[in-house]
């Protein structure tokens, strides 16, 4: 590994002599001068009471590191569930209104669904930057606050936070809307080529009849594709965050990185599976009420 | 199959712009001046002698990029190549197998699949003091084969039920010899294909990493990933955004590659699964 974080705690000033003493003294405090089998059980006896070190990092200087990601991972839920949400129904309803377009128009929405969900998304991320913040002005280009602007829970701090979450916000939901408008028109026209519509439109039902039940089947797999769309934002957040300075868990997470601070970067991605491992469990359940099959699994 | 495939406009369309993209990274290099040398053009905007301008310590953006979309495509050939052989073991040997080891098999993919990728890739990424493309590529190829281990799978599964498949296997065929010879033929299509995403999502990931610092070192290797990461790190403009020229190529470039794999992979898609078609 490399580095040390005994040596990023030692104020840069200190004598070689308090410099020996204090590594010492350190590596005692936080038993690191004990064996190395002994310091894995004392990492998971830690942890199993919640306890995930202290923070070496500057600003978090020797705070406990679930602390300091507590009071970050709002931030990150903040962009990851609206988004999450949103662009599940929007893509969704494009995607069923892109299946029934003809011709010209439907190679044209196919083409551009494709481009925005196949687009690295941290690129796009840097042209939204370039275009709405470096060159139009009309949003901050990064950070979660205005600089020297001190928060409180009033309007216009919350304007100020608005006007630096939209960007984040847009290039995730604008990616996540792609992907799933993509997989929407191709099930919804799988389904409408199928028998049982083909069967109904012979009987003489109207289309948008046969629209809605060809897309209450075409949906069930999305729903499925909540996990993996779940666990993808994770990781996609995370690096926007860290495009836009937006203070969450990825922003935290590459600070640590940047000041060697192993036990931020465990805590972090730690709380990041947990987050993923909870999301996923939740997602589950929804799915058992909505489709009635997987619940007759329980009963018996 | 083949010649279904070949009459895919989808498919066709894909492999032609992957194959261009492939081919501009082969000669591109060969063509244009080295991506690491500096000169005293610092940020300029694109003119005849650089043609998409230079970045930050005066370097050809467009030697960068073909040298970046070639290391790029190799570190995705090796995750991708990785990837895959994992998953045609996993993938494959299970379904065929049945049983306790389609289970086991089975439920590993799915583990493996509930973990964040990227979250894993940073933290592991973050463990190595140097990395090297090679290093990379294997943390990419390592944490990446679930998708691919899971189209093989679907895929194995279809194929077994066939006719020729039970004839061979009352024939008294060996099971080796089965999967050499009767399954391998009629997956390789498909292998090629789900190789090639697998290819695309490491060339994707890659960017992404080294993007934020934790590729293979900057200032020594060039990938469509460092050449973000200097317009990110960029210490000649007061706003390194305003550098266009720099990093609209890199991303482009992977736009345009990963759009054609993904038109590639549906079309292939629409061959196999004919109900997908439509016109």
């Amino acid at each position: 590994m490399p580095g040390n974080p005994i040596d990023q705690m030692i104020p840069p000033g200190t004598t070689d002599v308090g410099r020996l003493r204090l590594k010492a003294e350190l590596a005692r405090y936080f038993g690191l001068d004990k064996s190395l089998g002994e310091q894995y059980i004392n990492f998971w006896s830690n942890l199993l009471r919640g306890d995930l070190g202290y923070a070496v990092m500057r600003r978090y200087s020797f705070m406990p590191v679930a602390n300091a990601i507590m009071s970050r991972l709002p931030y990150t839920l903040a962009l990851v569930i609206p988004v999450l949400f949103i662009g599940f129904f929007l893509g969704n309803w494009i995607g069923a209104r892109a299946a029934y377009a003809k011709g010209k128009k439907s190679d044209a929405i196919y083409f551009l669904s494709v481009i925005t969900s196949q687009m690295p998304f941290y690129w796009f991320a840097m042209v939204l930057l370039f275009l709405l913040a470096v060159n139009a002005r009309i949003l901050p280009t990064g950070g979660t606050f205005s600089p020297r602007f001190i928060p409180s829970f009033d309007v216009a701090s919350f304007l100020d936070a608005l006007s630096h979450y939209t960007l984040p916000f847009l290039t995730l939901l604008i990616i996540t809307t792609g992907g799933w408008a993509t997989g929407m028109r191709s099930m919804t026209l799988y389904e409408l080529d199928s028998g049982y519509i083909l069967y109904s439109r012979q009987l003489g039902f109207r289309n948008k009849k046969l629209g809605s039940y060809a897309e209450r089947n075409a949906i069930l797999p999305q729903f499925t594709g909540l996990n993996i769309n779940l666990n993808n934002l994770i990781g996609m957040t995370m690096i926007i965050e860290m495009v836009f300075a937006w203070d969450g868990i990825g922003m935290l997470t590459l600070d640590a990185i940047r000041s060697r601070d192993y036990f931020m970067m465990l805590g972090t991605f730690l709380v990041t599976m947990i987050v993923v491992i909870l999301g996923n469990f939740l997602v589950d359940v929804a799915y058992a009420f909505l489709d009635p099959r997987i619940r007759t699994g329980t009963s018996g | 199959m083949f010649e279904l495939l070949i009459r895919s406009r989808k498919f066709l369309i894909g492999t032609a712009i992957v194959l261009a993209i492939i081919l501009f990274a082969i000669i591109g290099p060969a063509l244009t001046r080295d991506p690491l040398a500096y000169s005293s053009h610092y940020v300029e905007p694109p003119s005849n002698e650089f043609l998409l301008g230079t970045g930050n310590f005066g370097e050809d953006v467009l030697a960068q990029l073909c040298t970046g979309t070639r290391n790029s495509l190799m570190i995705g050939a090796i995750a991708g190549g990785l990837a895959m052989l994992i998953a045609v073991l996993v993938g494959g040997i299970g379904p065929y197998k049945g049983g306790l080891v389609d289970e086991i098999a089975n439920a590993f993919t799915n583990v493996v699949m509930v973990f964040p990728m990227l979250p894993l890739l940073i933290l592991l990424a973050a463990i190595f003091e140097t990395r090297s493309m090679f290093l990379l590529a294997l943390l990419i190829g390592l944490t990446s084969w679930p998708w691919a281990a899971r189209c093989i799978r679907s895929q194995v599964l279809t194929l077994k039920e066939r006719g020729f498949i039970d004839v061979a296997r009352m024939s008294g065929m060996k099971d080796r010899k089965i999967v050499v010879a009767e399954i391998m033929p009629n997956m390789l299509a498909y292998i090629i294909v789900v190789f090639v995403v697998s290819l695309s999502i490491a060339v994707l990931t890659e960017a992404g990493l080294s993007m934020i610092g934790l590729g293979p070192d900057p200032s020594t290797s060039v990938t469509l990933g460092s050449m973000l990461y200097w317009v990110m790190n960029s210490t000649q403009a007061a706003l390194p955004w305003d550098l266009w020229w720099c990093f609209i190529p890199p991303g482009l470039i992977l736009t345009i590659f990963l759009v054609a794999v993904f038109i590639m992979h549906n079309g292939m898609d629409e061959v196999f699964n004919p109900r997908l078609r439509r016109v």
